[in-house]
Formats: structure tokens, sequence, C-alpha cells
């Protein structure tokens, strides 16, 4: 009967010391040196990693270098994507792409929505088919990183609201520190030439990374086109896509002197006339393809970037930098950091078409 | 009646089953109770992990090789990172630092943040000394230690050579013209060294110099639970007692003035201002100016410019493009430079003037020289004291010392000579002065007074 009893006591007393620990987590301890508690580590609770044994590695980067012949040196090239809707059409066609795949590390960010969930489904299928280590026909990309930005991103993807020029500057300011967020997290003491590569570039040149790099210039842009059907010729054709890539202008120049602190300019709205020549106009289908030219903002779609470019501390301003954001503040602050920028406009990269 | 009410066998009986329904009542509650706290504490946890419906895929090396997802969600970095387990970072700039390595070692050890939380990264740069060799070694024996607990995470060294710093010749016609391109360099350094060691998964970067003397073993938890993007202590210098004893050390941790901007106004795109020279007059509040010893070191000043001494900053600040700019940012490099960005990008950057680390001693060339003449000083003393000493033997020897008498003697004769203490009497009798020229024989000088 009193066992009985002091069981009936037991309960409540033992319901609450769980709620407790529930609650307060258990097992915290303390340091005689410093005020605060602290908790047990315990051994999963640390991030999976390989490391060696006594957890030290040495890089000497004054040996890493970005040259023409990137794939004869074995130079890595560091592919990033900010994956907003995953396209077969991108996926194969990176596929495809022929530089040493052992060479390539992928990058991925994708946003906080609810595409972004699709995205990273059909992505998470399409890596595990590529590095899935009983897959032996196809060689495996050095390294896949897919990360999840950490905010809210603006809902709204349609083309026409993308596009819309008031939520420009916030929207390419969201877009500037997913790319700065994928970037400084992915870019490592291997890494020599970091590909800007849209999810929406579905046809490019097999030899894409060994043309650009070929080039040898601290940054280079392909010039960015879509396919369509022209209606009124009743024939496939193609047009400029990317208005991003252009040369600074007079006019760009005064406008700019007459703009406030936080107010930017963007190419391809009638709202702000610049009359900046851009790399889109200047496609010439006879001409060159190794035609360079010089230019003062450039876009993301695709891009090649010396890796030291990024070390140096260029990076997608979210800010107004110089009244440009995102790529085109890339461009500027590349330029200040004492760097050239360079466009390819005969070199043609497809973009993909609603 | 008094049977009937005082029988205890009666009170009992009719209590017992009342009593048992209260034991099971209480017991419902506390399920309950913990049911709602399970669903309290799912739901702070799902409030603070935020959405939790978000598709997580799950890559191992079974499904894919070489494949990593993180959510940066997770890694924001809290206010109680160390309890937490929240990853630091550590930054850790070298530059022929051997002999200030074992000092710092010493205070790495120290630290109570969980060292199984820290991943260190040293760019060792432009060194002339040993500095790869000896901090190899000490990093060896620290990882060697016998208690698990001091060992850390990951352990990242790089190597990277900037070169010499150019355009010394600067410095002919403005001493602070040269710091410029110095820094500049200084801001790629850093810039290297965070862009490599930066992973998704750090929720804060800490940057530490280490030429730091003193510290509190607590510095990360004491710059952490103030929850700002970006934070730094007030960096003070202990001095000898010949020169005040102490002293700011740190003068670019400030708050943006009217004057510093009309300065910055003025100036070319490419100048870089620096604080603490007379030619850059900004009249800019310094953090460390603001101290007062017995402040509460929790009080913050919010900040324009930092310093590089000791930063605490969220991860992400880094991770959405912060960094040290090794251009003119806003007429501002490197550290001041950060402290601009970040305010521009929206976070907060935040001093604490009582909350003090000190810096090492290193005497300037002007201390030198001064340290110079006191020795110098100090030797001479000495000679002078001996020389002193041999001098009085020798005067001993040779001379015969009349002091005493001469004490004695002095008043005796001094009293003779001083008439207002004399006692004597003089009278004097001038009755036969007018029979002088009386006499017959006697003539006076030629000489008439009235001429």
């Amino acid at each position: 009967m009193i066992a009985f009893k002091q069981v009936r006591y037991l309960v409540p007393l033992l319901a609450l010391i769980g709620l407790v620990w529930l609650i307060f987590g258990g097992s915290s301890t303390s340091k005689p040196n410093s005020p605060y508690t602290y908790k047990k580590i315990k051994k999963n609770d640390a991030i999976p990693r390989n490391l060696p044994a006594d957890h030290i590695s040495h890089y000497d980067l004054n040996k890493l270098a970005s040259t023409p012949m990137a794939a004869y040196n074995k130079e890595r090239v560091l592919i990033l994507t900010p994956l907003a809707k995953f396209l077969d059409g991108y996926w194969d066609n990176l596929l495809k792409l022929s530089y040493p795949r052992e060479q390539i590390e992928l990058g991925f960010i994708v946003p906080r929505t609810a595409d972004g969930d699709a995205a990273l489904r059909k992505l998470e299928v399409a890596v595990k088919q590529v590095q899935n280590p009983k897959n032996t026909k196809e060689p495996k990309f050095a390294k896949v990183t897919i990360l999840r930005q950490d905010n809210e991103a603006l809902e709204s993807q349609s083309e026409k609201d993308r596009h819309a020029f008031k939520i420009q500057k916030e929207r390419r300011a969201q877009m500037a520190v997913a790319r700065n967020s994928l970037l400084f997290t992915t870019i490592g003491p291997y890494t020599s030439w970091v590909l800007w590569l849209d999810a929406d570039i579905v046809e490019s040149p097999r030899t894409l990374i060994q043309d650009l790099v070929s080039h040898d210039k601290p940054v280079i842009a392909a010039n960015c086109y879509q396919r369509y059907y022209d209606n009124d010729k009743k024939e496939d054709a193609i047009r400029p896509y990317d208005f991003n890539n252009w040369i600074e202008s007079d006019e760009g120049l005064r406008i700019a002197s007459t703009l406030g602190d936080d107010e930017i300019i963007v190419e391809g709205y009638a709202e702000i006339a610049s009359y900046r020549p851009l790399m889109g106009h200047f496609y010439d289908p006879n001409g060159d393809v190794n035609t360079e030219m010089q230019l003062d903002g450039v876009g993301g779609t695709c891009l090649m970037v010396k890796a030291d470019v990024h070390r140096d501390g260029a990076m997608f301003p979210s800010f107004p930098f110089y009244h440009l954001i995102e790529t085109e503040g890339f461009a500027k602050m590349a330029k200040r950091l004492g760097y050239e920028v360079f466009g390819l406009p005969n070199y043609l990269v497809y973009h993909f078409n609603e | 009646m008094e049977a009937q009410l005082g029988s205890p066998k009666l009170f009992r009986h009719s209590t017992k089953p009342h009593k048992q329904r209260n034991y099971l009542y209480v017991g419902f509650v506390a399920v309950g109770l913990l049911i709602i706290g399970i669903a309290v504490y799912i739901v702070s946890a799902v409030l603070q992990t935020g959405d939790i419906f978000r598709y997580t895929p799950s890559f191992d090396p079974s499904s894919a090789q070489e494949t990593v997802f993180y959510d940066l969600k997770d890694y924001m970095g809290h206010s109680d990172g160390w309890y937490r387990g929240d990853q630091i970072l550590i930054c850790v700039p070298l530059r022929d630092a051997a002999d200030h390595l074992p000092m710092f070692f010493g205070h790495l050890r120290n630290m109570t943040y969980p060292h199984a939380l820290m991943d260190l990264a040293f760019l060792v740069s432009d060194s002339s000394d040993d500095t790869m060799g000896t901090l190899k070694q000490h990093l060896e024996e620290l990882q060697a230690d016998k208690d698990p607990n001091m060992h850390f995470g990951q352990i990242e060294i790089y190597e990277k050579d900037f070169g010499q710093v150019i355009g010394q010749g600067f410095s002919d016609r403005h001493g602070f013209a040269a710091q410029g391109p110095r820094r500049q360099m200084m801001a790629r350094a850093r810039n290297w060294l965070s862009s490599v060691a930066l992973k998704p998964y750090h929720s804060w970067v800490y940057w530490r110099d280490v030429d730091v003397e003193t510290v509190a073993p607590t510095i990360i938890e004491d710059l952490m639970h103030h929850d700002k993007e970006v934070i730094v202590p007030n960096v003070w210098r202990p001095l000898p007692e010949w020169l005040g004893n102490q002293q700011p050390y740190d003068l670019n941790s400030w708050q943006e003035s009217d004057g510093g901007l009309q300065l910055a106004n003025s100036l070319d795109e490419n100048a870089v201002i620096v604080e603490g020279y007379v030619e850059y007059a900004t009249w800019r509040p310094h953090l460390a100016y603001l101290r007062d010893p017995y402040g509460d070191p929790d009080t913050e000043m919010v900040l324009d410019g930092i310093g590089g001494v000791s930063i605490l900053s969220k991860a992400f600040v880094f991770k959405s493009g912060a960094h040290f700019p090794a251009f003119a940012f806003e007429k501002h490099a490197e550290t001041e430079g950060f402290g601009k960005m970040c305010k521009r990008m929206g976070y907060s950057v935040i001093g604490l003037p009582h909350y003090v680390i000190w810096h090492i001693y290193e005497p300037s060339n002007d201390d030198l020289k001064h340290m110079e003449w006191m020795a110098q000083e100090e030797t001479r003393q000495q000679r002078e004291q001996s020389q002193q000493k041999q001098y009085d033997r020798v005067y001993q020897a040779g001379f015969l010392d009349v002091k005493e008498n001469w004490d004695e003697e002095k008043p005796m004769i001094l009293r003779n000579t001083d008439s207002s203490r004399g006692s004597r009497k003089i009278d004097v009798v001038w009755e036969d002065v007018d029979t002088f020229n009386a006499q017959p024989n006697s003539k006076l000088a030629d000489f008439d007074p009235a001429v």
C-alpha cells in the first residue's frame, strides 16, 4: 500500500522532471573561468566533414594560377548557378561541356520558396544520377555544393514581374546577396576560375570553358542571345537577351551625376535612356568569334572570372555602388581593384525562351 | 457524538475514494502539462529553425559522391552560440609573427568557447622569419594535447605573398599618404583569407591579431552575447611608467562626423582617409577615448569605421559580400572601409567603449630614442655617484675638517662685525670741532665748496 502510494506521487514528479528536461535540454556544464553555461559536446553534434587526423591542412596559394591553358594545367573551375527553376536544357548542356569534369566544382543556391523547393527536388535527382558511385559510365564532378538562401525571396518570378522597373532594385539586391553567399562559401584554395552560368542558359558551345579561359582576361562575358520564332518572317531567329553587358556613355555618366546616393541605373528600360552601347547589339554573324571588346558593365548569364578577382574582394554589390548594382556593380568594383573587363560580342550562348 | 466526529476510522473511510481521485487528477494534469510542454518545445524549435516545411534533400557518399547541402538559415548565428553549437571561424593574418605566436597560442588554449566549435584559418604572407615553422609546431602540439577538449575543429594554413608595398616614395611629402597602399595590401590579404576559409556552415567569424597581450578567455562569448552583426572591443596598450602607464591603441574605431564627411567630399576618388594623422582632422569621436575604467563593460556605441585587432562578426555578413575594400571605398580602405561597407549594407556596427583588451607595447622610434637617452642618463648618474664617493674619500684623507670649529666660532666672530647687535654705546664729543680752524698753523685745502 505504501509503495503504491509513493509510485502515485512519483508519476507527476517524474512528468515534471521530464518536462523540465525536455525544455532545457539537460546536460549543461559550466567552466571555472567563465560566467557562461555550456553544453556538453556529444560526438554526433559535430558538422560531418572529412578532416585529417590532426585536423591541420596546409595550402600554398602562391602556386595557384589561372592560365589560358587551364585544362592542360589541371586548373579547377567553379561553376556557380543561382537556381530558381531547374531546366533540363540547362543540365544537359552542363553535362555536355568538354572540360575535364574532375576539375569542375559545381555550386547552386536555391531561393527559400516553393519554386526553390521544386528546383531542389529536380536538382537532387539529377545530381544523384551523375554523382552516384554505381554510375561508372560518367566521370564525376569534383564537388557539388547546394545551398538554400537564408532569407525569403520575392515570391513572384514570372517574366513580366521580374522585369518591372520598380522592383528591379530590390530583386537584384537579393540576387546579389544570393550570388555572394554562393561565391564566398564555395570558393576554395584550389579554385582558379569561376564561371557564372545562369540556370536558363540552355545552349552553349561544348568548349565553353576552354574558349573563355583562352582569352586570359580577369573578367570576360559571352554574348547571351535567345532563340525565338519570328512570326513576321515565319522562321526561327535569334535576338539579344542580356543587356547588362555595356560600355559607359557620356549620357550614362550625366544621368548618374544627377542621381541620389541610393538610386541606380539599370539597362533596358525606357525610363532611363542612357544610350550606352550594349554588347548585345554588336553581334556580327560573319565576324571573328574571338573578337574582344572592353566593357564597363556585365551581366551574370555567362561570365568567366579569374578567382583572384573575387578573392581580392570584387563581389556583387547589393547596394548602389556608383549607381550600379549586382553584376554591373561587380564590373565597376573589379575595375576599381585594377582589373579589366571584357566581352565577346560574337561568342553566343542561348537563353531559354519562356 | 464525540466518538462519531473524532473517529479516525470513519474519517479515513469516507475520504479515501476522494483522495484517490485527487491523485488521478494530479496525474492527468501532469501528463497534460507534459504534452503541452512537448508541443511548446516543438513549436519553439520550429520558430527557431524557421520554416521546417521546406524540402531538404539528403546526400551521402552512397547516393552522391562529394555532394553537400546546407540551408544557410541554419547558420545565422545565435546570441548564445557557445551553447547552441554555432561553428565559428577564427581568421588570423600573420606576417613576421614568430615572436608573438607563443603568447597567442597561450590565449588560444585558454579560450572558453568550445574548441571543437572553433575552426582556425591562418594566412602567412611575406614573412622573413620562421612564422610558418613556429605556427606548425604550435598547432601540432595543440592538436596532440592529451585533453580532447583542447583540440580545435578544422585548421587551415594558407600561404600567399603579396609583395612589398609599392609607392614608398609617397612618404617623402606626406608620411600618412603611404598608409593608403599599405592598408590596401592588408585588405587584400584579409579578403583572400576569409574567402578561401569561409564555409557554408560557419555561423560566426572572429578576426584576431596575434599581438594582443591581455584578453579575457571569454572574449568570444563576451562579444557574441550582444547579438550584433559586427562588434569590436576597445583596444588599449600598456606603457612604461615614464609614458603614463597606458594609452589608447586602436584609433580606427570611430563614429562618422560632419567634419569627416566634409573632408571625404573634398578628396579625390582614390584618396584613403586614415585616422590618427593631423593631416586628416576629422573631429570624429573615437571609441578608444571614450573609455571609462569603471564603466559598464556592456555599454555599446554605434561605429562607422572599425579597427581589425579583434572583430566578431556574424558569418552572413561576409557571405553576403561585405569585405575589406582594397580600394578607396567611400574614401576608406581595409577595416575602416569594412565598417563603412557594413553600414551601407544595413548591418549594425558596434563598439564596446568600456570593455578593453590590451595590445602589446612596441616602442616607437621616438620612444626608442627616449629610452636610449634614459639608459645613458642612468649610467651617467651611476658614474657620477661612484666618482663622488671616491672624491669624498680623498678629501677626508687629505684635509682636516674644521667645519665644526667654524660652526662654533662663526657667531662669535660675526657678532663683532654686526653693529646692530652691539651693546656698547659710543658717545661722540663734537665740542672742539670749531676750534680746529682757529689753530694758526693749520691750512685748509684749496677747496671752496661754493664754486
